[in-house]
C-alpha cells in the first residue's frame, strides 16, 4: 500500500489537480481548446525540463538554462534585425546553445568543478552575453520576421480527428518531437545506458571502462542545445526576444524533474516522469490563472506542491 | 549487563525468508562469535539489531526484562554500539570530531567549541585502544584505512564513558587492518569483554574467530545450524556447519600447466605510485602481489589497467600499445575487479544486470548505439549463473546484496567476454566463505582455461593457495619475484619483511 502511494502517489495528485479543475471550472478547464492551449504553454519548459533530465540522470545540473535559453532568443532576434534570413538566425541561436553547453561540459568534466558552481557562473556570463548581444533592448516587431513568429501560430488542423478548426500547436509538437528523442537516447541506446551508470557512482562507471568524461562534456551539450531550442520557441511564440524572457525556466525544469523523480523506484530521473512534473506544473498555472487566483499566491502554492511531493516520497521511501 | 536473550527472531523479504525463528543467547563478559555464508542472515541481523530493519517477530530480553526495538534511537538506549566493516569517517573532520560525532561537542561558556578538551577527550580514547600513533587534530581524510577503522572504534569507546555500553557489535573489523592494528583491536576487544560488556563479533577470518572467542553461533539459509561454546567445537565443525559440505580442499590446485606464451610483460615501469616494476605474465598463470599495508600492491595492478601512466619503462601487451584507460583496458579484453566494491565496484542503486553489463555494452550493442536489452539480460543471466550468484533476480538492485553477492556481480561483470588477463585487488575482502570457494574456484578455472590472472591479498594463504608466483612490493618499491611452490605463510612473512 505505501509502495504504491510512493510511486503513485505523484500521479494521483496530479489527477485530483485537473479533477479539481475540472469541478471549479465547469465547461472552460478540461475542454480540448484548453487543453490544446495548455500543450502549446508548457511546451519551452517541456524541452528545457526533457534536455535538464539528461545532465541530472548523471546527478548533475545545469542552472545556466535559463540565461542560455534567453542568449539564444536575442542571438537569433539580432541576426534577424540585421537582414539575415531565418534559418541562420536559427542556426546560429542553436550553435550557440550547443558551445555554451560544450563550455558547461568543460568546466564541469574536464576541469573538475561542480555543476552547481560552475552552471551558476555561466548563468551569469550568459546573461550577461544576452545583455550585451541586445543592447539590453527587447528587439521586436518588424524586426522578427513573420516566417518565424508565423511558427509558433501554426499547427496540424485536427479536422480528422473530429475538433473541427483546432489546430495541434507546432511548438506542443516541438516538445514532442524532443521527449522522442531525449526518451530513445536515455532508454534506447548504450549512450543513455551509460549516462545513467555514471549517476549510480561515477568512479565505478569510470573502472569499469565509461568514457565518464567525453559523456559529461556531451551531456551538457544537449542540455545546452535544448535551452536553445526552447530560447526560440518562446521568441516565436512572442513575437520578439529579450535578454532577461527564459530567466524564469530554470527552475521550473529542475522542480519538474525532481517531481518526476518521486515516481521511480530508486529516486532515478526518467523523461518520461518528467513530463508528469511539467504537466502538473502547466496544469497548477494554467488552473489558477483561470481562477483569477493572484499570481504571488500561485507561485506560493506551486512552491509548496513541489516540496510536499517530494518530502512524502522521502518519507514513504525511509519508512519502507 | 547479564544477559541479553534474542528469540524467535523472524524477517522476510518481498515474502522469501531472512531469518526464521533465529536464537541467540548473548552473555556479558563474552565474546560471541556469528558466522554464516553469504546471503545466511548475519547483516539482515545485525540491521535488525541496529533498528534500521524491523523484525517480522522478536523476543529481545536484558535480564530477563523486554525491550523495544523498532528504530535506531531504541538500539542506542539499549546500549548497543555498531562498528561496521564499512567506514563511516568524515574526511574533511579531524580525528577527534569523528571520533565525537554524534555526541555534544565539549564547549567553552556554553558557545565555542573547546578544542582542547576535544582533542584530549578523542586522546583518551585512543590511547584506551592503545593506539598512540593518530594525532587527534588531524583531518582523519589523511589517515589511511587502517586508522580510519581506528578512530571508528574509539568514537564507540568515547560513547561508553558517558553511558555504559552493554553490547558492541563488530562487523569485519579486520577486513582492512594490518596484522599489527588486529593485534590491538583484539586486545580492546578482550578489555571490553573483560569489563562485562557483551561483543557480538561478525568474521570470516577462522584463526581471529577459534582465538578470540568463547562462543560462536552459526546461520545457514536464515536459521541457527550451530551454537556452541568455541572450546567444545572446532574449525572443521563450524566450517561444515556454514557450507552445509565437509571441509575439502580450500584452494583448488592447479591441474593443468602455466602455459608458455608471455601475454603481459612490464619492465622498469615506474609511475607516481610505484617504481622498478618488472614482470611477465605468461597464459594461465596467477601472480600474486604481496606486501605490508599500502606498500603499492594495487599500483601494480592499476597500471595494468591504464589507470596509472607509466613515466619510464615499457609495457608489450600484443602488438598494439598498452591501454592507457580503463576504457581501453576493457575494450582489450583485461577485466578489472577493485579494492572496495562499493565506492568502486558498483552502481549501488542499480539492478544486478545493469552492474554486469557495463563494460560490455558496445558489444551487445545493435545499430551502432542502440541498447541491446535482451542481449544484455542474456549475457547478465549466464554469467550471474556462471559465478554462482544467489539474488531474487537481475532486476534487483545490488545494495540489497550480501558482500559476498556483491563481489560476485563484480566477477559476472568480468566474465561478460573470455578475459583476456584478470586484474583482481582483494577479490575476496568482507566475503564469506562459501563465496570464497566459489571465486577460487572461478578464478583457477579461468586461469586453466589459459587466462593470465594478477591479483593482490592481505591473507598470506589465500596468495599461496592460489597463486603461482608472488611479487613482493616494499614501500611502492618491487623488491622480488619469488615461486609461490612449497613456501608457507610463515616464509612468505619472512620475505615480505627481509627483502
Amino acid at each position: 500500500m505505501l509502495r504504491i502511494l510512493r510511486i503513485y502517489g505523484t500521479l494521483i495528485g496530479f489527477a485530483l489537480i485537473v479533477v479539481l479543475f475540472s469541478v471549479l471550472l465547469p465547461g472552460t478547464f478540461f475542454t480540448s481548446g484548453n487543453l490544446i492551449n495548455i500543450s502549446q504553454q508548457i511546451s519551452m519548459l517541456a524541452v528545457v525540463a526533457f534536455t535538464m533530465t539528461i545532465v541530472m540522470v548523471m546527478n548533475d545540473f545545469d542552472l545556466s538554462v535559463g540565461s542560455m535559453a534567453s542568449l539564444a532568443g536575442v542571438t537569433a532576434a539580432v541576426l534577424f534585425s540585421l537582414g539575415y534570413p531565418v534559418y541562420v538566425g536559427v542556426g546560429a541561436a542553436l550553435l550557440v546553445g550547443l558551445l555554451g553547453g560544450v563550455f558547461n561540459g568543460v568546466l564541469v568534466s574536464l576541469v573538475g568543478i561542480l555543476p552547481f558552481v560552475a552552471t551558476l557562473g555561466t548563468l551569469t556570463m550568459f546573461s550577461g552575453l544576452a545583455f550585451l548581444v541586445s543592447g539590453g533592448r527587447t528587439i521586436f516587431g518588424r524586426d522578427i520576421p513573420s516566417e518565424f513568429s508565423g511558427f509558433a501560430r501554426g499547427g496540424i488542423p485536427l479536422d480528422f480527428i473530429g475538433l473541427d478548426g483546432q489546430k495541434l500547436p507546432f511548438l506542443s509538437l516541438v516538445a514532442l518531437l524532443v521527449l522522442a528523442v531525449v526518451w530513445f537516447v536515455l532508454e534506447q541506446t548504450t549512450y543513455g545506458r551509460r549516462l545513467y551508470a555514471i549517476g549510480g557512482n561515477k568512479e565505478a562507471a569510470r573502472l569499469a571502462g565509461v568514457r565518464v568524461k567525453s559523456l559529461r562534456l556531451s551531456a551538457f551539450a544537449l542540455t545546452g542545445l535544448g535551452a536553445a531550442i526552447a530560447g526560440l520557441m518562446y521568441s516565436s511564440r512572442v513575437a520578439s526576444a529579450n535578454p532577461t524572457q527564459g530567466s524564469g525556466l530554470m527552475l521550473d525544469a529542475i522542480a519538474a524533474v525532481f517531481l518526476g523523480m518521486t515516481m521511480s523506484e530508486e529516486g532515478e530521473p526518467r523523461v518520461l516522469y518528467t513530463l508528469v512534473g511539467v504537466l502538473i506544473l502547466g496544469v497548477l498555472d494554467n488552473g489558477l490563472t483561470q481562477l483569477s487566483v493572484d499570481s504571488y499566491i500561485r507561485e506560493i502554492m506551486v512552491g509548496a506542491i513541489v516540496v510536499s511531493a517530494v518530502a512524502f516520497s522521502s518519507i514513504t521511501k525511509q519508512s519502507r | 549487563m547479564n544477559a541479553l536473550s534474542i528469540r524467535n527472531l523472524s524477517k522476510s523479504f518481498a515474502g522469501s525468508p531472512a531469518l526464521s525463528d533465529v536464537a541467540l543467547e548473548l552473555r556479558g563478559g563474552e565474546i560471541h562469535a556469528l558466522m554464516g555464508e553469504n546471503g545466511a542472515g548475519k547483516s539482515t541481523l545485525i540491521r535488525i539489531l541496529a533498528g534500521v530493519e524491523t523484525a517480522d517477530a522478536l523476543v529481545l530480553e536484558k535480564d530477563g526484562r523486554a525491550l523495544p526495538l523498532s528504530n535506531a534511537q531504541n538500539a542506542h538506549d539499549a546500549g548497543f554500539r555498531f562498528i561496521h566493516q564499512e567506514l563511516n569517517i568524515v574526511p574533511q573532520l579531524s580525528a577527534a570530531e569523528n571520533i565525537s560525532l554524534g555526541l555534544p561537542y565539549p564547549r567553552r561558556l556554553g558557545l565555542a567549541v573547546d578544542w582542547k578538551e576535544l582533542n584530549s577527550r578523542a586522546g583518551m580514547a585512543l590511547s584506551r585502544l592503545g593506539v598512540d600513533h593518530i594525532d587527534p587534530a588531524m583531518q582523519a581524510a589523511r589517515f589511511d584505512t587502517g586508522d580510519q577503522m581506528l578512530i571508528k572504534i574509539a568514537s564507540c569507546l568515547v560513547d561508553a564513558e558517558g553511558r555504559t555500553a552493554d553490547l558492541y557489535v563488530f562487523d569485519e573489523p579486520t577486513a582492512a587492518l594490518t596484522g599489527e592494528e588486529s593485534e590491538k583491536l583484539f586486545a580492546v576487544i578482550s578489555g571490553l569483554k573483560d569489563s562485562g560488556a557483551a561483543v557480538l563479533y561478525v568474521s570470516h577470518r577462522m584463526n581471529e574467530v577459534m582465538r578470540l572467542c568463547d562462543r560462536v553461533t552459526v546461520l545457514r539459509d536464515g536459521r541457527n545450524v550451530l551454537s556452541a561454546p568455541i572450546s567444545e567445537t572446532s574449525k572443521e565443525e563450524i566450517i561444515t556447519a556454514m557450507t552445509g559440505r565437509s571441509v575439502a580442499e580450500i584452494y583448488p590446485p592447479r591441474s593443468s600447466d602455466v602455459g608458455e606464451a608471455v601475454v603481459y610483460a612490464a619492465s622498469g615501469v615506474s609511475t607516481d605510485e610505484v617504481s622498478r616494476i618488472e614482470f611477465k605474465l605468461r597464459a594461465g598463470e596467477i601472480l600474486g602481489v604481496a606486501g605490508l599495508a599500502n606498500a603499492g600492491q594495487s599500483g601494480v595492478l592499476r597500471i595494468v589497467m591504464g589507470l596509472a601512466e607509466p613515466g619510464k619503462g615499457r609495457i608489450e601487451f600484443g602488438s598494439e600499445p598498452a591501454p592507457k584507460t580503463p576504457s581501453e583496458a576493457w575494450a582489450r579484453g583485461i577485466a578489472y575487479i577493485p579494492r572496495e566494491r562499493r565506492r568502486e565496484g558498483l552502481m549501488l542503486q542499480m539492478p544486478v544486470c545493469d552492474n554486469a553489463v557495463l563494460p560490455h555494452l558496445d558489444r551487445l550493442r545493435r545499430l551502432l548505439f542502440m541498447a541491446n536489452r535482451r542481449g544484455e539480460r542474456a549475457m547478465a543471466t549466464r554469467t550471474a549463473d556462471d559465478v554462482r550468484l544467489k539474488a531474487a533476480g537481475l532486476s534487483q538492485p545490488v545494495y540489497q546484496l550480501s558482500g559476498g553477492n556483491q563481489q560476485k556481480v563484480l566477477f559476472a561483470r568480468a566474465l561478460g567476454r573470455q578475459p583476456a588477463i584478470l586484474v583482481l585487488d582483494e577479490p575476496t575482502r568482507g566475503v564469506d566463505i562459501g563465496a570464497k570457494y566459489d571465486i577460487y574456484a572461478l578464478v583457477r578455472e579461468l586461469s586453466e582455461a589459459g587466462c593470465p590472472v594478477i591479483m593482490t591479498s592481505t591473507d598470506l594463504s589465500e596468495t599461496l593457495g592460489m597463486c603461482d608466483r608472488v611479487l613482493i612490493m616494499r614501500d611502492g618499491a618491487q623488491q622480488a619475484i619469488i615461486d609461490a611452490a612449497g613456501l608457507t605463510p610463515a616464509d612468505l612473512l619472512s620475505r615480505i619483511y627481509a627483502s
